[in-house]
């Protein structure tokens, strides 16, 4: 069931206008706290009112400001599982999952329960109440209760801020496996970035209200239309220049501090010379050039000289700050803790990398 | 020993606590869950009975439902129901007088209930009566209850807007609290001594059991 959706609505001082449509996928509603995510799910399921708008499911429009449509929440068939879970404290799981099932009746409704309970993997718990089960069984116990109605549309909001870290990881993997099973027309809202990056096929990026950048997961990640997208999206080496050549798909940029750098852009139309714009690119594809091997072709580009100036660890990578250009520049890189030991890397190092003309990504 | 009056007010209170309980929680509901032009005017004129006189209370009540008012009127002639000076009288001021009583602990309890539960429970395709049902009364129903328990202690306690609306009528409208009166008065020290035990014994009751309902030990 395709969701389209075109919602204003102002607050104090905060105003949200938002187009979206989702096409019997999972579209990943990304951005910082405060964006209007959350007030988004909101608007969609009829818990709040908007402005002024359309909300349209399948063929029906469940809102339309204009022709006064405002389909009551209770008939708009939307699960929505919200980031506390609002499980019914003095219903068991079994209660929880059975009550929103109008459409069933008898032993169908213990069928389709039974069903639900195990696919969450809750089997053994029927009987707990919510305060009786772990915060992951709570989270699943919602899901199924959402999912009991057969919605047209899910909603999903925060729904794993609530958890321990590694929790999360696994319940993470357990929603792609049951969108699999119920490929239902989902938004999923989120702040984290990792989980925006594995859960989302279709990122939607959102900032104070307004949608920055609306598409497939490579495209949001690797090639961010704004500045701001591309700092929530984090990429933290963003930079300005100046166009100096083009020619073809190749760009030559100068940047006062570092100096020419070249970059590949797809679509070039746009661009002209002398106009500013930047340029930026993920910590993790910055490649370090290895000292004791001849250059090879590929890295042969951009290459920037600087110092270490810091290095932390972060688990299975380290991140390190380059200073470069004249020193007023800093580069993020992050490398996997083996290069680090390999080339021993540290503090006060000199190095070179390379600024592959491929993984720069220019912004107009 | 006359045991009426006793028997009155038990019957008195609990007539009373029916009528209070059942529109208190419409009131408390609405109070608690909507938002509307005047809500806080409601809310005073809701809470009045805790500060003015009870002889003022009784004092308006004989005024709107005594036989010379339209209302007491409209109850004559359609219900045949005279109010004033009967034992319906004292229900009515004891209805009054206990309302606050009710609303306050019941719309504290129903404004615990999360606005995420509700709207849970409207996402799932519930009615706002069927969700009230099934989700908001059970989950607050402990603090509901203390509100009827307060009620019920306040309608038997009930003196002065009792005596002003239905009177003091021996054997029709005396109350335990207005039998009390008497006796002191009377100078029968026995059956004030009775009384007062009676009905201190009865209050103490009603509070330790409300006060244990609503921090869950029953």
């Amino acid at each position: 069931m395709n969701l389209k959706l075109s919602l204003k609505k102002s607050l104090d001082g905060f105003s949200i206008d938002v187009n979206l449509s989702v096409h019997e996928e999972l579209l990943v509603l990304f951005g910082p706290s405060g964006a209007g995510k959350s007030l988004i799910l909101k608007m969609v399921s009829g818990i709040i009112m908007p402005d002024e708008g359309v909300v349209e499911i399948g063929n029906e429009r469940v809102y339309d400001s204009e022709n006064h449509i405002d389909l009551p929440v209770r008939n708009r068939r939307i699960g929505f599982l919200f980031q506390d879970y609002a499980l019914f404290p003095h219903m068991t799981v079994y209660g929880n999952i059975a009550y929103g099932i109008n459409h069933l009746k008898g032993p169908m409704i213990k069928e389709k329960v039974d069903e639900l309970i195990a696919v969450m993997r809750l089997s053994g718990l029927e009987k707990r109440y919510p305060h009786e089960l772990s915060g992951g069984q709570r989270q699943r116990c919602a899901l199924a209760r959402t999912l009991a109605i057969e919605p047209r549309v899910l909603l999903l909001d925060e729904p794993f801020s609530a958890l321990d870290f590694q929790v999360r990881e696994k319940l993470r993997a357990d929603l792609l496996r049951i969108h699999t099973l119920y490929p239902i027309t989902t938004i999923l809202v989120t702040h984290d970035l990792e989980e925006a990056f594995m859960l989302g096929k279709k990122i939607a990026v959102i900032n104070n209200g307004r949608i920055e950048q609306a598409g497939p997961r490579e495209e949001v990640f690797y090639r961010p239309g704004t500045r701001s997208v591309a700092k929530f999206i984090g990429t933290r080496n963003i930079f300005d220049g100046t166009i100096v050549g083009l020619d073809g798909p190749l760009v030559t940029i100068l940047n006062k501090d570092i100096g020419l750098v070249k970059a590949f852009v797809t679509e070039g139309g746009e661009l002209q010379t002398g106009q500013d714009v930047s340029f930026c690119i993920r910590p993790e594809e910055v490649i370090i050039i290895r000292p004791d091997r001849p250059l090879d072709y590929r890295v042969h580009d951009n290459i920037i000289e600087g110092e270490i100036t810091s290095i932390i660890g972060k688990g299975s990578t380290q991140i390190m700050f380059l200073k470069t250009g004249s020193g007023d520049t800093f580069l993020k890189i992050e490398v996997p803790n083996f290069v680090v030991r390999k080339l021993s890397l540290g503090k006060g190092r000199h190095i070179r990398v390379s600024l592959k003309k491929e993984s720069l990504w220019v912004i107009p | 020993m006359n045991l009426f009056p006793l028997y009155l007010t038990v019957k008195v209170s609990l007539v009373a606590t029916v009528f209070t309980a059942s529109a208190g929680l419409v009131l408390a509901w609405v109070l608690a869950k909507k938002e509307f032009f005047g809500k806080t005017v409601l809310d005073v004129l809701i809470m009045q009975p805790l500060v003015i006189p009870p002889t003022v209370l009784g004092y308006y009540l004989l005024s709107t439902f005594g036989t010379g008012s339209p209302i007491g009127r409209f109850f004559e002639n359609v219900f045949g129901m005279q109010i004033v000076f009967t034992w319906k009288g004292a229900v009515l001021a004891s209805i009054v007088s206990s309302l606050p009583l009710f609303v306050k602990p019941a719309k504290a309890a129903i404004e615990g209930v999360g606005n995420d539960l509700e709207n849970a429970a409207r996402l799932l395709g519930k009615t706002e009566l069927y969700i009230f049902r099934t989700i908001t009364l059970p989950i607050a129903w402990r603090g509901i209850m203390a509100g009827v328990v307060m009620a019920f202690a306040r309608a038997t306690g009930e003196f002065g807007a009792t005596l002003m609306v239905a009177g003091n009528i021996p054997g029709r409208t005396q109350t335990l609290p207005i039998a009390i009166y008497d006796a002191v008065q009377s100078g029968d020290t026995y059956t004030a001594n009775l009384l007062v035990g009676i009905i201190t014994l009865f209050s103490f009751l009603v509070l330790y059991i409300a006060e244990r309902f609503t921090k869950g030990r029953f």
